[in-house]
């Protein structure tokens, strides 16, 4: 009697140590997301108002 | 009839760069207070130098570079100020769920251990959504060169992050795991094409 296969014992996951190209796509998706959250909020911060000044006295030149 | 549109002066390009110079300046040098330092210090550069500009090239290359090199002439004059605890305050001030948090601040910490050239690269191309051409140009480097980091970053990264090293805590290493697979989930929910 062929064996039937139960789904239930097939493991979740890839085999430990062993990176699928799943595993590095995944892994890039959850870098992308994770450096905007890092990063995004320092692009919002205001621009200081010496800087600002700087630039406008230069372009009154 | 279409509308005149007038191109923006030189000084109106630097005021719409100076977000995303910040972020370069805060990967090159992981420290808040430096990375404003080395942007006023580009942006004074800059203003000096708007002569050899050329109009109608590559603004945002241009004014990348300068910040670049600076950091470079920064570097031989002092030691470098690392601070690898500056991580940006988003990251403590998110809502996310617990391990979420410790995951980022993981993140934060391992693009801190980076070289400044692929941390620089990395978030140039996946934050600022660069190509690699422009990168290869804003770097003065070849293509090659600015692919070959952007991808040495991504596996150093994830080898630190999801790889056995003892680099990483286990609870760490499980939240990123359990946030890719979220995140790749998500993912195919919305685009189940890509995941067939």
């Amino acid at each position: 009697m062929p064996k039937v296969k139960d789904p239930a014992a097939t493991p979740a996951s890839p085999v430990p140590g062993k990176k699928s190209r799943k595993t590095e796509a995944a892994f890039d998706l959850w870098l992308q997301k994770g450096l905007h959250d890092i990063y995004d909020s320092v692009a919002r911060e205001p621009i200081p108002d010496e800087l600002l000044k700087l630039i406008e006295e230069d372009r009154k030149r | 009839m279409t509308a005149a549109t007038t191109q923006p002066t030189f000084h109106d390009q630097i005021i719409a760069i100076l977000p995303k110079l910040r972020i370069q300046a805060l990967a090159l040098t992981r420290n808040r207070a430096a990375a404003e330092d080395l942007v006023q210090d580009a942006v004074c550069n800059a203003l000096s130098a708007q002569q050899s500009f050329i109009p109608g090239t590559n603004f945002p290359a241009w004014m990348h570079r300068i910040l670049r090199n600076r950091f470079i002439s920064n570097l031989r004059k002092r030691r470098d100020t690392t601070d690898i605890d500056d991580v940006p305050s988003s990251v403590f001030a998110t809502e996310a769920p617990h391990e979420d948090r410790l995951a980022l601040k993981e993140l934060a910490r391992a693009m801190t251990r980076l070289p400044s050239d692929q941390r620089e690269a990395l978030v140039m191309v996946v934050v600022h959504g660069m190509s690699y051409e422009a990168l290869a140009e804003s770097t003065g480097c070849a293509v090659g060169t600015a692919k070959s980091r952007v991808f040495r970053a991504r596996r150093q990264l994830e080898s630190w992050l999801l790889g056995e090293t003892k680099e990483t805590t286990k609870t760490a290493r499980q939240a990123a795991s359990l946030l890719a697979r979220r995140v790749a989930e998500g993912e195919a929910a919305e685009n189940p094409r890509n995941y067939a």
